[in-house]
């Protein structure tokens, strides 16, 4: 394995909401490696957006990085100057995001934004740019991408747009890509399409993939590894085959196990109770045990670091053992 | 299509109206809006004088054509410079923010309670009365506006996906501000100018009537009305005429205005 592209350590993000302080990242640590392709996990305020846009530097202004590193190629991004941190990281990544409308500027052409890094960026001349402009719609499989060039993101289809969503972030000729939740906006057959699209992309390109999204199915299509946040941490590592079939975690367990199976009919689908957590007030024990179908007394008091599960990771206090008392819950043991 | 836009056409044709009048004025009308005709004042409107002459035999038509010069003129412009400078510091204030941000916005809240009327009368103590004056004061008080409404703009801009895309794409801010921002922020802007042209026409009316705006000879809309209210009883249409005069301009730029507003919204 050669060098990480990218090592996050010990990553602490704070919000400063009208409620208070939130604590959305509270020690968040990985590391990808170049080509790697690696899907994050977890509900809404679970902290996975918000771990790309600190990666990204594309935090709100109401939101900072309290602690921790982040190092791109080797380069400590957060001790560099904000002007310098952007070179770093416009040369290594690149962006797609889930709301292809808001993702494309309403007022340019495709050809103009496209074409945008290219010349502005890279150097390239007006007509080098074009070129690298119409290679790179065909490259995401735009349909005459000659005509679609004077076209404006409004007289495009969803999936059209996502495309050149796609394109536009790949201008840079990045590294790798982060994908926060490209296909969730779009409907399933053009969800496939596009899925299929970035998959090709990387092999094609060797390029490296970080996919942020709910959606477990389209983790286990796109991705070899395999995070799952919770309650502003990482709470399961490991390899997507392996986590998906053993998983580690009960909130891993729980919710791979809300997918429903359409070979196996139930009466309920199974869902876990309550709600996440609230991270404006100081979290005490483990920030899942309220939801746990497995948590103890000491749950509630010790907060788990992650530590060697199967042969992923977990943060859990009773990593092995919460499997025991599976029996009691309905359709439980696969 | 064309039906839906119908009332942003007759904006224009009215106001393109008005332009073409004042642009063509000397060969519209061939007397002079100044020259004094002390045997014939106050005459009812007849062939000669379309209008009928006013306290110091002048033709009220030729002084309302030319009036139009002044009055666009100086409304244009007492909009154009707060445009400019109110844009530019919305811009700035919105994307930055940090303490320059709050520095201007508590002057643009000085300026919103401040008197509009009071601080004119003490601006054309300074300045003079006069065009100058007028554009002076309007665009100290009406950049506010602009400020505001292009900072609340940019604020929501800047945290849409297409500007995250922008800034991690390496492009330079001033690029990504000319490009991404100002585009799609100005619409509001340019939309709020077209009421704004009427309200400082109104200005510049009122200040004038007030005696700190244009002198007189000049033609001047706001001028005549306050010249011609001695004769409201004898001659009311030469105090009426001006002030619907504004009436209209207001009618014509506020179709225009919500023309924009419908062709933006698309």
């Amino acid at each position: 394995m050669s060098n990480p592209l990218l090592v996050v350590d010990d990553l602490h993000v704070d919000i400063h909401t009208s409620r208070g302080l939130l604590k959305a990242i509270r020690g968040v640590s990985f590391e990808v490696t170049a080509g790697e392709a690696l899907g994050i996990v977890g509900e809404s305020g679970s902290g996975k957006s918000i771990t790309l846009k600190a990666i990204l530097d594309l935090l709100p202004n109401n939101a900072t990085i309290t602690r921790g590193e982040i190092i791109v190629d080797g380069v400590n991004v957060l001790s560099l100057p904000a002007s310098k941190r952007r070179t770093v990281l416009a040369k290594k990544f690149g962006i797609v995001f889930q709301d292809a409308i808001s993702a494309l500027n309403p007022v340019l052409s495709v050809g103009d934004q496209i074409m945008e890094v290219p010349r502005y960026r890279l150097g390239y001349s007006k007509d080098k740019a074009k070129a690298k402009a119409l290679e790179l719609m065909n490259l995401v499989g735009i349909p005459e991408a000659e005509k679609r060039l004077k076209s404006y993101p409004h007289q495009l289809s969803g999936g059209l747009r996502q495309r050149v969503a796609i394109a536009l972030a790949l201008a840079g000729e990045p590294k790798m890509l982060f994908c926060d939740e490209p296909t969730t906006a779009l409907d399933v057959t053009i969800q496939a399409q596009v899925l299929r699209l970035l998959i090709d992309l990387r092999r094609r390109e060797q390029m490296g993939l970080i996919f942020v999204t709910h959606d477990l199915a389209v983790i286990n299509e796109v991705c070899e590894s395999l995070q799952v946040m919770y309650g502003g941490r990482i709470v399961e590592k490991g390899s997507v085959q392996e986590t998906y079939a053993d998983p580690q975690h009960p909130y891993t367990f729980s919710l791979l196990k809300s997918v429903p199976d359409p070979d196996i009919p139930v009466e309920r689908l199974f869902s876990i109770a309550g709600e996440a957590p609230d991270l404006t007030k100081p979290v005490a024990g483990c920030p899942f045990a309220p939801r746990c179908f497995a948590a103890t007394s000491e749950c509630q008091t010790t907060e788990p670091n992650l530590s060697r599960a199967g042969n992923g990771e977990a943060a859990c206090l009773r990593i092995g053992s919460f499997k025991a008392g599976l029996t009691g819950i309905k359709g439980a043991g696969t | 299509m064309k039906i839906k836009n119908i009332g942003f056409w007759v904006g224009i044709a009215i106001f393109g109206t008005l332009v073409i009048l004042a642009i063509f004025a000397p060969w519209i009308t061939h007397q002079d809006p100044i020259a004094q005709d002390l045997v014939n004042t106050l005459l009812k409107p007849n062939s000669h004088h379309l209008l009928g002459t006013d306290q110091l035999g002048r033709d009220v038509l030729t002084r309302l054509i030319y009036g139009i010069r002044t009055d666009l003129v100086i409304g244009v412009l007492a909009v154009l410079f707060p445009f400019i400078f109110g844009t530019f510091l919305g811009l700035v204030t919105g994307w930055y923010g940090g303490w320059f941000d709050v520095l201007i916005m508590r002057i643009v809240d000085i300026t919103i309670a401040f008197p509009f009327y009071v601080l004119a009368i003490a601006l054309s103590l300074v300045f003079g009365a006069g065009a100058k004056a007028i554009i002076i004061t309007i665009t100290v008080v009406g950049w506010v506006a602009y400020c505001r409404i292009v900072r609340a703009g940019v604020l929501v801009t800047k945290e849409l996906d297409y500007i995250h895309a922008a800034k991690l794409s390496g492009l330079p801010t001033f690029r990504i501000l000319r490009r991404h921002v100002f585009p799609n922020v100005i619409s509001q802007a340019i939309v709020f100018s077209m009421s704004d042209i009427v309200l400082s026409i109104l200005a510049i009316v009122t200040l004038t009537f007030l005696g700190l705006g244009i002198p007189s000879p000049t033609p001047e809309w706001g001028l005549m009305i306050q010249e011609g209210q001695a004769y409201i009883l004898q001659s009311w249409w030469i105090p009426f005429i001006p002030g619907f005069m504004v009436v209209i301009v207001g009618f014509s730029l506020s179709l225009i205005g919500d023309g924009f507003v419908r062709r933006f919204a698309k």
